[in-house]
């Protein structure tokens, strides 16, 4: 076997097997480079701007107030440009719990409970599934990583296949020219992310180097290579708190009026409470990671972080991929990358299917179904999420925990259904691509109905582009949806459509 | 006819357990190596052995298939994870120089 023919199996079953689940993590990545718009989104109460005199003295009065367990460390956020409120975050000392509070800047209250866009950040990178998720997802990087490399072996003529489309050509040939040319748009911004992915959490899937020079001694690896501070707990009952503007007007003069970022409190019930101070620069591919620490009673400085410069590299890598930087014209080329990545994966399935269609292989019909569970059932669920957000009333207990509940029946609906109709895959993608488009269209006169400062003409009218953006997406979406399934009808409807009872039942559209 | 099926089916479980545990054995025994042999101070040195390992699993993975059997896929992958891993674990005192 040559070179380019065992690349060629590595490819086509390496590619596919992980594809549906590489669809999952570079979709939801895909809106997670709009995690921050889609948070507004979702918390009416941030449509329009507003003062605020609320402090991070005031944050953390409530947290102090409303959370009666003794606490391992609270965190909180200013407003910024993009996440205009006060963000909140502790963890409990014994159970570990931990909460999330985002607060309304006109009362200063918390704002309803949402999961907001950061659901989809975390969908990204552990499926919601914890260290376990994280695992998984860093192996699906690495079947990436290998199917590029491979791809781009495979690949005879790169260069003149990149202006060759024949969409009129024969099933397979129209695929691989799809798959090729979305390949190789994306490809060097594909093998970065995805290297740069798997990278996030080299840590934890990498741990030879912490192993064999700090002696099997994580903890150690951790503390040098960031740099930071800690201090153990004393056991004794805390002083009278230093205010916490004391301090960061204490840092922001040592940083020549730079932003702040985080501000961390550990162990804030003890004598040996810590405040730690972060700097927040957009302007950078990877925020800095200047950290002050000082004394949450006298208000000392105890450490200033210096991150060893292998550090700032990988704080460079990760910035690389979280998008962060340059502003929004970069967060839309990565979106539209990312893009990309999904129609390379759709159109890598469809090559695939192409080539066996008229082989009696079993494996087709699994293809076919898992295509309609996946590439229809995730943006369906994520758009059923939204949906939720606007439907469920504001004083809901868990209406976070709803939401997930929301998305995660929604996609279960679709993948019965795509199960159901695996044997007519046309009729499957015309019924899924007509919801699809029902609830595209729907969301943004659902927003009209129940947010009278949020909807696409108060938006465009107060010049809100980034809020009129998610309407204007949603309907362009929607009528290509739309299009698509109505687009001429009944071409190649196969012969034993609708003659199963059950098809019938879980008819969803018409 | 099912020799032949079988030797292919184990040929091929032989390149997908290289790939995956022989390649990731080398990242490993090449971060490990790489952690304690680069003239950088340690924290420098664990970091950017750590960050250039993937690129390592990947090549393991592609020399896994494209190698002329399942058998010299192994050989090679194990001799070199061996030989790297040998390296970086002998210096005892050396390795945790700061």
């Amino acid at each position: 076997m040559t070179l380019r023919q065992s690349m060629a199996g590595l490819h086509t079953w390496g590619g596919l097997l992980p594809s549906w689940l590489l669809f999952v993590i570079i979709f939801a990545g895909t809106l997670a480079c709009f995690d921050k718009e889609l948070e507004r989104w979702m918390r009416p109460a941030l449509h329009t701007p507003a003062a605020t005199a609320m402090t991070a003295t005031d944050v953390g009065n409530w947290v102090q107030a409303n959370v009666q367990a003794p606490l391992h460390a609270y965190w909180l956020h200013g407003p910024t440009e993009r996440e205009p409120y006060w963000r909140l975050g502790w963890e409990e000392d014994e159970s570990g719990t931990r909460g999330r509070v985002a607060f309304d800047l006109r009362t200063g209250r918390p704002m309803p409970e949402t999961v907001g866009g950061e659901f989809f950040f975390t969908l990204h990178y552990n499926l919601q599934a914890g260290t376990a998720g994280m695992y998984i997802v860093g192996l699906a990087g690495m079947f990436m990583l290998v199917a590029l490399v491979s791809g781009i072996i495979v690949h005879r003529r790169i260069f003149k296949d990149f202006f060759t489309l024949r969409p009129q050509a024969n099933g397979q040939r129209a695929w691989l020219d799809a798959h090729n040319l979305f390949g190789v748009i994306g490809l060097p911004f594909h093998l970065i992310l995805a290297y740069t992915g798997v990278a996030v959490f080299v840590a934890s899937y990498m741990p030879a180097g912490a192993m064999v020079a700090y002696g099997g001694d994580p903890l150690a690896f951790y503390e040098e290579v960031q740099g930071g501070y800690h201090r153990n707990e004393l056991n004794q009952p805390p002083g009278q708190f230093a205010p916490l503007e004391t301090l960061l007007t204490d840092a922001r003069e040592r940083w020549d009026g730079a932003e702040i970022g985080w501000i961390i409190v550990e162990h804030p019930s003890d004598a040996s409470a810590v405040v730690s101070v972060r700097r927040f620069d957009p302007s950078r591919i990877g925020s800095p990671q200047d950290a002050l620490s000082y004394d949450a009673f006298t208000g000392e400085l105890l450490h200033q972080q210096q991150a060893p410069a292998g550090y700032r590299a990988y704080i460079w890598l990760v910035g690389l991929h979280m998008a962060q930087f340059g502003g929004h014209i970069v967060r839309l080329l990565y979106g539209l990358l990312g893009l990309a990545g999904c129609a390379m994966l759709i159109a890598g399935t469809g090559v695939w299917l192409r080539k066996r269609e008229g082989r009696q292989i079993r494996g087709i019909e699994i293809v076919r179904a898992l295509n309609g569970a996946v590439f229809f059932g995730m943006p369906i669920a994520s758009l059923a999420l939204l949906w939720a957000n606007r439907l469920l009333p504001d004083t809901l207990a868990e209406r976070g925990a709803a939401e997930a509940w929301c998305f995660s029946l929604a996609w279960l609906a679709v993948a019965v259904f795509a199960y159901l109709s695996r044997r007519q895959p046309l009729g499957l993608s015309r019924r899924l691509s007509a919801l699809l488009a029902i609830l595209a269209l729907g969301l943004p006169l659902l927003n009209g109905l129940t947010t009278p400062e949020g909807h696409l003409l108060a938006s465009l009218a107060r010049g809100d582009l980034m809020l009129a953006g998610i309407d204007a997406v949603l309907l362009l979406v929607g009528s290509l949806c739309a299009w698509y399934s109505l687009r001429s009808p009944q071409t190649k409807k196969p012969a034993r459509e609708d003659t199963r009872p059950a098809a019938r039942q879980q008819e969803l559209a018409p | 006819m099912t020799i032949l099926a079988s030797s292919r089916l184990a040929n091929l479980a032989g390149r997908i357990s290289a790939a995956l545990f022989g390649g990731y054995a080398l990242a490993y025994g090449f971060t490990a190596f790489f952690s304690v042999y680069l003239p950088l101070p340690r924290p420098d040195r664990v970091v950017t052995a750590s960050l250039l390992c993937f690129a390592v699993w990947v090549a393991a993975v592609i020399y896994a298939f494209a190698a002329r059997s399942a058998l010299a896929a192994w050989l090679l992958i194990a001799v070199l994870a061996t030989l790297l891993l040998l390296g970086a674990y002998l210096p005892v005192e050396w390795r945790t120089r700061p």
